[in-house]
């Protein structure tokens, strides 16, 4: 069966089906190829937080606030329920270090527009109940969010499809398409498609994708383990990270020397409640390969780390564990747009844990640039051809 | 972490049957039951089993029970109870819950007899307090010797339907009806004609529409069936009941096989979702074996033989039996679950799991 398309996303998890919503909705014909099931991969296995603090201020701080704008409107867009909540969130302090770093990201923060601020631990308290006594604070932002990552994807399909976008499930890619730089199509082992323009969003298999064409994509499959608790009257208040997260993420030279299994594991604090009632406890971030399976170890430094910050976790059951692979770049930083010397070939990967908030941004970004070839905003920073040069 | 040779998960019928041969063969040996007393539902069975004397028939589920557990302890084998297995990683690292902590062990061999779970019915009102699986009822007046209720609806006319509703008359209750949604009984004869001497109504061709009650049951109302299994209006019966029992099927516990990336076969008439074995019980992960009714809803009986078998293939593999004795063992045990497997129930059993052996070998579902 052969069929044609103006755009063709690689990809059904939150960024590939927030990019054909996105160009969907300005008429594009658009065709989403998914070798599995929508949120088979990372987006159904990763928590909920839109959240804001947690990105480093300059570009990122800045796609970030751009896309919580966008998740306001978001549910009445797709006129489905997505549970997105404007909940607010905070990141835990345990030690003066810590605190002094976390001062200077909050205020470089503020610069750029965000609204978040330093409590101590009494005032951290109102916020959230149960946290140990050995905290120094947290920050607060009322700004953070959280949603339903498997319903925002659905969603996305969802209202893809009605602006009249096909979504081809269970398809996979044999070969892709190139003619005098310039895509062509690409073959499936359901038929061929003939378009001029594919985008490679598929996450941690990106660099697959990327080999059929030669390009040397630098992600890397980062493993999120995560524990799920049974459904518990509400407890967390928001999105609850702790400040060692960020650290290790930003400044990770204060762990490197550290021989203690959380931090090969890259333990932090991820919690968040579900409408449900269910606790998500996060995360681990290490590099296992493609492997998707709990590990004991990390389960158990997960659970060590979240009951030493709020000892009440404790009482509560433990009903599952998952774990998903974060599509980790050298720098932090997705790559985003058009890849030099291959006209039509777009990336947009490598959202590592923000994925969820940064969908609706990357969607529009994408669209933007393919239907008018630029965008609100200086993207250059996020282009692909840093490392593909 | 504690190292061990052989972990045997469940102590029913089929994971005591595996450590006794596993123990008789030398091994070293530890059976892990969530419950805290051993036995699974053989403790409940205080009916006789059918078949020939070789498989214990005549002699009462819980007496079958005593002898098992009394072989283990002659024999040995380190039992640990209330301790629920949640997880075995790709090492074979068991986790269980086990006074109040998380506790782990690593395993050579694991034998999985994890038994089955009854299946529940969705329909308004049964999220009441009052209706319950059979297996539940049967456990409340024959172990803990409590009464679930006083006027009961039993839903389901296999044997555990027909044996339930006579053990909760001879419990004292009444059991008002027994509605069944085939055109025919579906357990044994002998089972239905002792409730109906008991003056219990069989419906055949019934279902159950709505449970009736506040905080509680307090009606049940059914309704007749046509030949395409549509409602019949206007032959709805509303049944004053206290208690409803759910006696429609059990199926295999398979999370833990699932979770170590056994392959699967899908066989509806074995409950479902089974993994795919050998003739030596073992899974297509190597080292980890199944037993009872996780590969399959059938009987303690049966159950107790493929425990048996697991038992024993997986003591040659560790060397503690050599090829022949193996052989000559495995061969009784196969005879005997052969000779199980006969007569109009037996049979479709027999060819179900035959049809599961053959998946297996082939490698596709």
């Amino acid at each position: 069966m052969n069929q044609k398309a103006d755009v063709v996303v690689i990809g059904g998890g939150v960024i590939g089906t927030a990019i054909t919503f996105y160009l969907s909705q300005r008429g594009q014909k658009v065709i989403l190829i998914e070798k599995n099931d929508l949120a088979s991969g990372a987006s159904g296995a990763c928590d909920q937080d839109i959240i804001l603090q947690s990105k480093n201020p300059g570009i990122h701080l800045q796609l970030a606030l751009a896309s919580s704008q966008m998740y306001k409107t978001l549910e009445k867009e797709l006129d489905y329920d997505i549970e997105y909540e404007n909940t607010g969130g905070m990141i835990l302090i345990e030690t003066p270090e810590e605190l002094k770093i976390m001062e200077d990201f909050v205020n470089r923060q503020k610069a750029l527009g965000l609204q978040v601020e330093i409590l101590n631990y009494k005032e951290a308290l109102r916020y959230q109940r149960g946290l140990s006594n050995h905290l120094v604070g947290s920050t607060y932002s009322p700004q953070d969010a959280h949603v339903n990552p498997i319903r925002l994807n659905l969603g996305f399909a969802q209202a893809a499809r009605r602006y009249g976008a096909e979504i081809l499930l269970e398809t996979e890619i044999t070969k892709i398409k190139v003619k005098n730089n310039q895509i062509e199509g690409l073959e499936t082992n359901r038929g061929t498609i003939y378009t001029p323009v594919i985008i490679n969003a598929a996450g941690a298999w990106a660099p697959s994708i990327g080999r059929m064409i030669g390009l040397k994509i630098p992600i890397k499959p980062r493993r999120g383990q995560i524990v799920i608790t049974e459904p518990v009257p509400p407890f967390v208040m928001g999105d609850v990270l702790s400040a060692r997260y960020i650290v290790a993420k930003y400044n990770p030279e204060l762990y490197n020397n550290s021989e203690s299994a959380a931090v090969k594991l890259g333990v932090g604090l991820s919690l968040s409640q579900t409408r449900k009632g269910n606790i998500l406890i996060g995360a681990t971030r290490e590099f296992a390969g493609y492997d998707i399976t709990n590990t004991r170890t990390g389960i158990k430094e997960i659970l060590k780390n979240a009951t030493r910050l709020i000892p009440e976790l404790k009482e509560m059951n433990i009903i599952r564990a998952i774990a998903g692979l974060r599509p980790y770049t050298p720098d932090g930083l997705p790559l985003l747009g058009p890849v030099n010397g291959l006209n039509g070939f777009y990336l947009a990967a490598g959202h590592e844990g923000d994925g969820i908030a940064l969908a609706p941004i990357t969607g529009k970004i994408i669209a933007d640039l393919i239907t008018d070839g630029k965008t609100f905003m200086d993207v250059t920073a996020l282009s692909p051809n840093r490392f593909l040069m | 972490m504690k190292e061990i040779q052989i972990a045997v998960i469940g102590a029913g019928p089929a994971g005591l049957a595996a450590a006794i041969e596993l123990a008789k063969a030398q091994g070293n040996v530890t059976l892990f039951d969530e419950n805290t007393k051993p036995g699974g539902q053989l403790f409940k069975q205080i009916h006789k089993f059918f078949g020939s004397s070789e498989h214990l028939a005549g002699t009462r589920g819980y007496n079958i029970g005593k002898q098992l557990l009394r072989e283990t302890e002659k024999l040995g084998v380190n039992v640990i109870l209330d301790a629920p297995v949640y997880a075995i990683y790709p090492d074979k690292t068991i986790s269980y819950s086990h006074q109040n902590r998380e506790q782990a062990i690593k395993a050579e061999k694991i034998i999985l007899a994890t038994g089955a779970t009854e299946n529940a019915l969705a329909f308004p009102g049964s999220t009441l307090p009052g209706v319950m699986g059979a297996g539940a009822a049967q456990t409340m007046i024959n172990v803990h010797r409590v009464l679930p209720g006083k006027k009961v609806l039993m839903i389901g006319s296999g044997n555990v339907g027909l044996i339930v509703s006579y053990q909760l008359l001879q419990a004292g209750a009444d059991v008002v009806a027994l509605i069944e949604a085939a055109p025919q009984i579906g357990g044994y004869g002998v089972h239905a004609a002792k409730i109906r001497r008991a003056g219990v109504p069989i419906y055949i061709s019934h279902t159950i529409q709505k449970v009736m009650g506040k905080n509680e049951v307090v009606a049940a109302q059914i309704v007749q069936l046509d030949d395409n299994r549509q409602p019949i209006p206007g032959s709805e019966k509303i049944l004053e009941v206290d208690t409803v029992c759910m006696a429609v099927g059990l199926s295999p516990l398979t999370e833990l096989a699932w979770l170590m990336g056994c392959e699967f076969a899908y066989i509806p008439q074995l409950g479902g979702h089974i993994p795919k074995h050998n003739h030596n019980m073992e899974t297509t992960v190597s080292g980890l074996y199944v037993a009872g009714d996780i590969t399959g809803v059938e009987e303690a009986s049966t159950a107790m033989e493929e425990g048996r078998l697991a038992g024993i293939a997986c003591a040659q593999a560790l060397g503690l039996y050599d090829q022949e004795k193996a052989h000559t063992l495995k061969k009784e045990i196969w005879n005997r679950l052969n000779t199980l497997r006969t007569g109009p129930f037996g049979k479709i059993r027999k060819f179900a799991k035959d049809e599961l052996l053959k998946i297996s070998r082939e490698g596709t579902a």
